[in-house]
Parts: C-alpha cells; structure tokens; sequence
C-alpha cells in the first residue's frame, strides 16, 4: 500500500478526531492530503514522542477524540510506550503505527530487524486488545468503521503497513507552520470544542 | 519533620497550583513522595517506562489544559535533554520537573558522581532555570516555580536534596 493512499483512507474516516503527527513522513503526509492547520499537533522529530503526548492530552480532555500517528522508526526507539498507554487504557486514543519498515524521516535508512518485527504481537504481548493490522485499504476502512461503529472499552492500535516514501515523496513540503503559531493555532481549536482555558486567557 | 510529612507537604504544594497529572520515573530519595502521591486521590499518577514519556505526557496535557508535573532522579534528567528542548523549548510548553540533586553533599552514592559534576552545568547550558529546595520552609517554592513555568511558557526545575527528602545524615 502507498504510504499517500494509506493517508487519504485515513483522512476520508477522519470525522472530528484531533490528530497528533510523528515526525518526518506521516507529518509529511497529513499535511498532503488534508492542510490541516487548526486541529492537527505536527509534533515535529519529537523522537518517540507522539502518543505519550497524545496520551497526555486524551487524558487531559476525555470528550475529545485523538488519533496519534507514529512512524515504526520512532516506535522502535521507545516501544515501551505501549506498557504506559496500556497501563492508561484511554478509550478516546488510537495510536496509528505507520510501519514503512524503514526510518523514513532520514531517507528510508534500514530499520533494525526490521523484516521480522510483528508490532501487532508486540502490543497483543503487552496486554493491548483492540489491535488492527491493515496491509490495505479495504483493512483500513474496516478497522476505521469498527473503531468508529462502538463504544471502545479501552484504547486502540492499529498498524498500518504502507511502502516507504519515495524519492519524490521524500521533497513533499513539511508542514510551514512555526512552532509557537502551531501551538496556538491547534491550542484555540481544543478551547473551543471543549471549554478549557490552556493559556490562562481567551481571545 | 519526618520523610512522609515532606512528601504529603510537596504533594500539597502540587495540588494547591491545580497538578492533577504526575508523570514518574523513580529515585530512591523519591519514594516516600512516590508513595504519597500514587495514594493520594487529587491526583493521577502514570509511572512511566522511561524519563522521556514523562516530558511527552505532561506536554499534551498542557495542551488540554491539565496541570502536571514530571518527578524523575537527576540521571533519569540527563536523559531528557533533547526531548525538553525539542518538545517545550521549540513550542514553548510550560513543564515542571522536580527532580533530586544527585551527587551533590550528603549524597553516599559513587554512581551519582557524574551528576554531581556536570547536572547544573548541564541545565545551566540549556539555559533551564531551577531552584534548590533544601528545607521544609522552602517547600513553599515549588507551587511558585510551577506558576513561574506557565508565566515563562518553558520548563524550570525543583531540584530536592537529599537533606530534605532523607534527612540529614
């Protein structure tokens, strides 16, 4: 599966999720096909980081529903992670593994093990059970309808296996928007679909 | 004051500037707090696998408006230099860390040694301010330095002795 198709699917069964991107390609990605500038944290090279972020934030606002996308290069550098969200167990987070077999972010450089790394068992192992694998995009759109159709007791995880970017992929524009501004801009939008104060005074 | 008293007077400190999320690595001068804390109902406690999650976790939920604090040892500390710069300094994320000041006097432990050399120099590079609570009467400071941390939209530290945390012995 081509890693930009694997994002349009994702995009056609975004609804109202806040969305938290990894660093390099799925950041990368996202902005291709959605230009999203309100309601997506581009957690730029955050090594490892996007979904103990998205954790935090999902905790912090339950009503609110967030996707985190992590690429399998930042998940190898911190795979307990997953005993941590386990342990949380939050129902509004679905952690996306993008699994390109490669590290992406630094021109598809090899992955360690990476032919037989099985993240599915890997989170099945650490005690996770709503685990998704999707190798297409029929798999997609099941995954994402069951996530969408019930009441999940418990946090979600779904790996995605798309073919690494390409040459031309790679130039594909980073998201333009500047730290401060991003967290403003994206800092609003969780204002005001939820009421909370994050900056101590509204506009 | 005994070590528990301590721990419930910085967890109370906590609670009265509105933490409600605790992210911890452990250190053994941190226990007692630990402990007081992980009972303690007026907050959630994630202890997590590794110092960095905790800088992940306490940033995303600043930005859904949940006060937090990341408690780790001063080795765990040095592990967290790039996420610190890259997450808070880069998006200027606020973030209160109390840490303990390993390898400074009083410390009996050899292993601590490097942090007792190159810890406040380390934090001093990043420009990462810090206060020093060394006696009950400045238990006070740390809510003052977490509401520093949301004036200053970066991290600062609270770095605990073991004086205070253990006694002086």
């Amino acid at each position: 599966m081509q890693y930009l198709e694997a994002f349009r699917a994702l995009a056609r069964h975004r609804t109202h999720q806040i969305v938290v991107t990894s660093a390099g390609n799925s950041g990368q990605a996202w902005w291709a096909v959605t230009r999203d500038t309100e309601a997506t944290f581009y957690l730029d090279a955050s090594m490892s980081l996007s979904t103990m972020f998205a954790s935090g934030l999902a905790l912090a606002q339950p009503g609110l529903s967030v996707w985190a996308f992590m690429g399998d290069g930042a998940f190898c550098m911190n795979p307990g992670m997953l005993m941590v969200e386990r342990q949380m167990n939050l129902p509004n987070l679905t952690h996306i593994l993008v699994s390109n077999r490669a590290y992406g972010a630094t021109s598809n450089a090899a992955l360690p093990n990476s032919p037989q790394n099985d993240y599915c068992a890997i989170a099945r192992a650490m005690g996770l059970e709503r685990v998704f694998a999707c190798n297409d995009i029929a798999e997609i759109d099941r995954a994402f309808g069951a996530l969408a159709s019930t009441n999940a007791a418990g946090h979600s995880f779904v790996v995605i296996e798309v073919e690494p970017f390409s040459a031309a992929e790679q130039k594909l524009e980073q998201p333009p928007i500047e730290a401060t501004e991003l967290k403003f801009r994206f800092g609003r939008t969780v204002e005001r679909r939820t009421g909370c104060d994050i900056f101590g005074y509204r506009l | 004051m005994d070590e528990p008293d301590i721990a419930r007077r910085i967890a109370d400190q906590l609670a009265a500037c509105d933490v409600k999320l605790v992210a911890s690595l452990p250190d053994n001068w941190l226990m007692d707090l630990i402990r007081a804390i992980d009972g303690d109902d007026r907050f959630r406690h994630v202890p997590v696998n590794r110092e960095e999650s905790a800088i992940g976790l306490c940033a995303g939920a600043y930005m859904g408006a949940l006060g937090s604090a990341a408690l780790m040892g001063a080795s765990g500390f040095m592990t967290v230099i790039y996420a610190v710069t890259k997450i808070n300094y880069t998006y200027e994320i606020p973030l209160l860390l109390l840490l303990t000041l390993r390898g400074a006097v009083g410390d009996h432990h050899k292993h601590h040694i490097s942090n007792g050399l190159y810890l406040l120099s380390v934090m001093d590079a990043i420009k990462l301010p810090y206060q020093i609570v060394e006696r009950a009467d400045d238990i006070g400071a740390i809510s003052r330095c977490y509401r520093h941390t949301r004036t200053f939209s970066r991290p600062m530290a609270v770095l605990l002795t073991r004086d205070l945390l253990r006694g002086a012995h």
